[in-house]
């Protein structure tokens, strides 16, 4: 056990060092430098070129590399050109929002996923089976854009159920309930629209699950010797099911992230995905490498979790 | 040496005939009613979209038209106009068409180069495997959107095939991981095996004896990528980092409605657009899971 | 010089595991085998499933790494490197147990027995159309069927077309690894009877790997019978079937059905007895492990795997 966790780990850092590697590339492949942001267009060339030199913007590449390391490993992001700030405190509210849709979002992936599947893998091909795979065949093809913004004209616009932009109603003291509660609803559809189509992958996932252990001989076993039916769920097949489930959780984080994008650009949702967006419509190069790099390194956490969850679950994954 | 007895039991062996590939899928198509209204209403619409784009002045379609903004469906223009006057009907057809090609596109291509790089790291295994695996695993971790949004920002001489080139670069991990699996048991067949005695290279294994065997596999992996990149390619040009300005993709048109005014009030612009999507969509992939269950012969209906 | 001497052949497989997949241990599927063949002679290779027979075979073609040990064929050692590609490999061929998979699903009889053909020879579409008819015909099938996928034929046949691309380049040595196995039983004594006129025909000389003692008297001039990797008996025809010395050979042997139904009785009575020895003396054949003693030679031809007496 032990053995699988540290190789995953010896794992998990060539990731982050190549991610930074591309990150890199992509911020030196990027018009312009911090400086052509920074400075007066009036100050004369030379000036300028004397600047970059003491900067070390001259330098080889690799020594920049390594400054650029250097400073993120001090938590130094860089300064955001647009707003001249710095990146770790333009970015701190937005991840702070980020992270409660994210929340809201797997907590309602879950909600849905756990009851849906189990319906459908315990009464397969019945009825309700059939609207609830019915629902995931559809879902499994529908964009999440198109989703959303369907969900954004039907309950935000026409029923006007939800607020339809934000995350809180301006004007509120934080911390008061009014303000918690504003934030909560603006949270609500945003994570919604996620969950509904995040969900699809799961259910269909329990179902199968669910329906294949049915089959089992333990299971078989278990009924030969006279457990009620419900007993056999609920000791047997649903515990056998629902872990693996639990495992995907990291896996879920990784696809979040594009997700994100989408939904809180349609929403306009303040959270690391609209940061993205607007950081790169407004070419504020540092923010966007930030955004990424913080994107990459949860992925890759999030895989990471997961494998580690999965090998405690299911020991066969731990064998290759 | 007598061989007449022999041939006489050539006749009288139990000799079963297997139906060729394409007509497994065939078949299963036909027997499957939804795959095959889907596979009707594709190639209707392929013919249709092609077909139409060939006759239609793309120049006046996307000219500004100041006298004809945000116009409702009428008589001359049957789905109405966007904010710029041009007609919504005709950029929806050179919209779908280009959504299409490009998906088409860059299927071909990942689908290439997952191929080739499943076919290696499957066929020598090992060490080579091993480092291809990771590299694999690195590239299937990255957040595919940003990523792919930032080189299309920063890419110089930004066009549909530089568009291309980019999705294709981060999205040939699937298919290859799928390959790489299937060759993995493919190799260690006798078949496979006598090419290596018979004294074949395993370049001309790989590509002659190997390949052939799994294109079924491929087939259906595409099938079912297809319909995945006309996703992704809409969702890209929605967020605006899809197609080149010039060019409308049915992206383009849900893209208008992040203006809440066209997404409460002016449902033509966005929404055969929308419904467009879904429908190519849901019909690439019914036809993918057809095939992908004539491919597996546990899963047939007929 | 032999045609085909191996010497003490080893083939391990690493068990991978633990920490960086490191090798934790080995199996021993080939664990010191020496035998030689003489050309236009067939030497059997018997012995129980997982004793190693296959793992032998591919291992004098090249498709398994050795471990350690030497392959000479007509003196040339095929362990070193060089060789592996150069034309000596064409000089043996393999025909494979399982007539179903080792034939290609996707390929027509003419694309499957031309493969050696166009690796070796450039030949014209005419001529390889041709050639290929003849070696067809040579196997008993019409020549007709290279157009025909293989699916279109039996498992005799097909054993035929494995058989046909096998000669195709005309070589020395064929392994044929249970050729038979697979087939109906009233199919086997066909292919096995038209492999040996191909033999007489071409002077080929066969290993001929078996796990049928009752096969391998039929076919083989020599026989080596093989345990867990290593060899327990080795000798002519007349050595293992009516000398047999190793107490696992002779079990082997008592247990070829009769076909004679007056011996019925007889015979059962007999093979208990083996039986009974065998559990007896089991650990005065066996070492500690189970595995076989060092060969040592009985007479010119024969040898047998017994512990060093004192
Ligand atoms: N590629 C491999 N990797 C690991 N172990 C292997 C491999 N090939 C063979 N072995 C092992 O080597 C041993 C010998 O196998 P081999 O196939 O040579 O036996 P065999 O005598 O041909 O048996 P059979 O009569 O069943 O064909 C077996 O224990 C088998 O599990
Ligand atoms: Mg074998």
């Amino acid at each position: 056990m032990w053995k699988f966790i540290v190789r995953r780990l010896v794992i998990t850092f060539p990731q982050i060092i190549l991610l930074s590697v591309l990150v890199f590339i992509m911020a030196q492949m990027m018009p312009g430098d911090a400086l052509s942001g920074m400075i007066d267009p009036n100050i004369d060339p030379a000036a300028i070129e004397k600047q970059r030199e003491n900067l070390g913007l001259n330098d080889p590449w690799h020594e920049r590399y390594v400054d650029w390391v250097g400073g993120l490993l001090q938590g130094d992001l860089g300064e955001s050109f647009r707003f001249k700030m710095e990146v770790t405190e333009l970015v701190e509210q937005r991840l702070i929002n980020s992270f409660w849709l994210g929340v809201a979002t797997l907590f309602f992936t879950y909600l849905i996923a756990i009851p849906l599947g189990i319906i459908s893998g315990r009464w397969n091909d019945t009825w309700g089976d059939q609207l609830i795979t019915g629902y995931t065949y559809i879902g499994f093809a529908t964009p999440l854009f198109i989703f959303a913004l369907v969900m954004l004209w039907v309950f935000g616009f026409q029923l006007q159920w939800f607020p339809t932009g934000g995350s809180v109603e301006p004007g509120l003291t934080p911390g008061s309930f009014d303000y918690v509660w504003s934030k909560f609803q603006h949270l609500l559809l945003p994570a919604l629209s996620l969950a509904l189509i995040a969900t699809v992958n799961t259910v269909q996932y329990l179902r199968s699950e669910i329906v294949d252990t049915k089959q089992k001989d333990f299971i078989i076993t278990a009924r030969a010797k006279g457990a009620s039916e419900s007993r056999v769920y609920n000791r047997h097949i649903f515990r056998n099911s629902l872990l693996p489930i639990a495992a995907f959780f990291g896996f879920e984080i990784t696809g979040l992230i594009g997700g994100t994008v989408f939904v809180e650009q349609i929403f306009g949702y303040p959270g690391m995905g609209l940061l993205f967006m607007e950081s790169i419509l407004l070419r504020d190069y540092t923010v966007v490498i930030a955004v990424v790099l913080l994107f990459g390194i949860a992925s890759i956490l999030g895989a990471l979790i997961s494998d580690i969850i999965l090998s405690l679950v299911d020991p066969r994954i731990r064998i290759k | 040496m007598e061989t007449t007895d022999v041939k006489m039991d050539e006749t009288t062996q139990g000799v079963t005939k297997s139906p060729s590939g394409a007509r497994i899928f065939w078949r299963e198509i036909v027997r499957d009613k939804l795959a095959l209204i889907s596979l009707i209403f594709l190639v209707l619409i392929t013919a249709f979209v092609y077909g139409i784009s060939l006759i239609l002045d793309q120049k006046e379609i996307v000219t500004v038209d100041l006298f004809a903004i945000h116009q409702p469906p009428s008589e001359e223009f049957w789905l109405g106009t966007d904010y710029g006057g041009r007609d919504i009907f005709g950029q929806l057809i050179i919209g779908t068409r280009n959504s299409l090609s490009i998906g088409i596109l860059v299927t071909l291509m990942t689908g290439v180069i997952g191929v080739v790089y499943g076919l290696i790291s499957g066929y020598f295994g090992g060490h080579v495997d091993n480092i291809m695996m990771r590299i694999l695993d690195f590239f299937l971790i990255l957040p595919f959107l940003m990523v792919v949004i930032v080189f299309v920002a920063i890419v110089p001489k930004y066009s549909v095939f530089t568009f291309s080139l980019i999705m294709t670069a981060f999205l040939w991990m699937g298919i290859a991981r799928l390959i790489r699996s299937k060759v993995l048991q493919e190799k260690e067949l006798d078949y496979a095996q006598a090419s290596k005695t018979l004294g074949s290279s395993n370049i001309k294994i790989m590509f002659t004896q190997v390949l052939p065997n799994i294109t079924s596999l491929i087939i259906v992996t595409m099938t079912l990528n297809l319909a995945a990149n006309i996703g992704l390619e809409s969702g890209l040009s929605f967020l605006g980092f899809g197609f080149p300005e010039s060019t409308p993709s049915l992206g383009t048109l849900l893209s208008y409605a992040t203006n809440p005014q066209t997404l409460e009030y002016r449902w033509w612009i966005w929404v055969p657009a929308a419904v467009l999507i879904l429908l190519l969509m849901l019909a690439v992939r019914n036809v993918g899971e057809a095939l992908k269950r004539a491919a597996d012969a546990r899963q047939r209906r007929g | 010089m032999g045609f085909l001497e191996v010497e003490d052949l080893k083939v391990y497989f690493p068990i991978k595991g633990g920490l960086f997949n490191r090798t934790l241990g080995n199996i021993k599927a080939v664990d010191g085998v020496s035998f030689s063949i003489e050309q236009g002679k067939t030497y059997g290779l018997v012995g129980e499933s997982g004793s190693g027979k296959t793992t032998t075979g591919r291992a004098i073609i090249g498709l398994n790494d050795i471990t350690s040990g030497k392959v000479l064929f007509e003196g040339k050692d095929l362990t070193s490197k060089k060789s592996k590609t150069a034309s000596v490999r064409k000089d043996i061929q393999m025909i494979f147990q399982d007539p179903y998979s080792s034939l290609n699903p996707k390929k027509r009889v003419l694309d499957i027995v031309a493969e050696p053909i166009r690796n070796f020879e450039k030949l014209s579409k005419q001529e390889e159309k041709k050639r290929v008819q003849e070696l067809l015909e040579m196997v008993g099938l019409s020549p007709e069927s290279i157009l025909k996928y293989p699916h279109e034929f039996s498992g005799g046949q097909r054993q035929r077309i494995g058989v046909a691309r096998a000669i195709a380049l005309k070589p020395k040595l064929i392994i044929a690894d249970e050729p038979v196995s697979a087939l109906d039983v009233s199919v086997q004594a066909q292919v096995l009877n038209f492999m040996q006129d191909i033999q007489k025909e071409l002077n080929l000389t066969y290993l001929f790997i078996s796990h049928d003692l009752g096969v391998v008297k039929h076919m083989c001039d020599e026989i080596g019978i093989m345990y867990k990797g290593r060899y327990v008996e080795q000798g002519t025809k007349q050595d293992i079937f009516e000398n047999p010395q190793h107490i696992y050979t002779k079990r082997l042997v008592a247990a070829i059905p009769d076909i004679d139904p007056r011996h019925r009785a007889e015979q059962k009575q007999f093979r208990e007895d083996v039986q009974r020895e065998y559990e007896q003396s089991y650990n005065d054949y066996f070492d500690s492990e189970g595995l076989a003693y060092g060969l040592q030679s009985v007479s010119d031809t024969h040898l047998v795997a017994l512990p060093e007496k004192g």
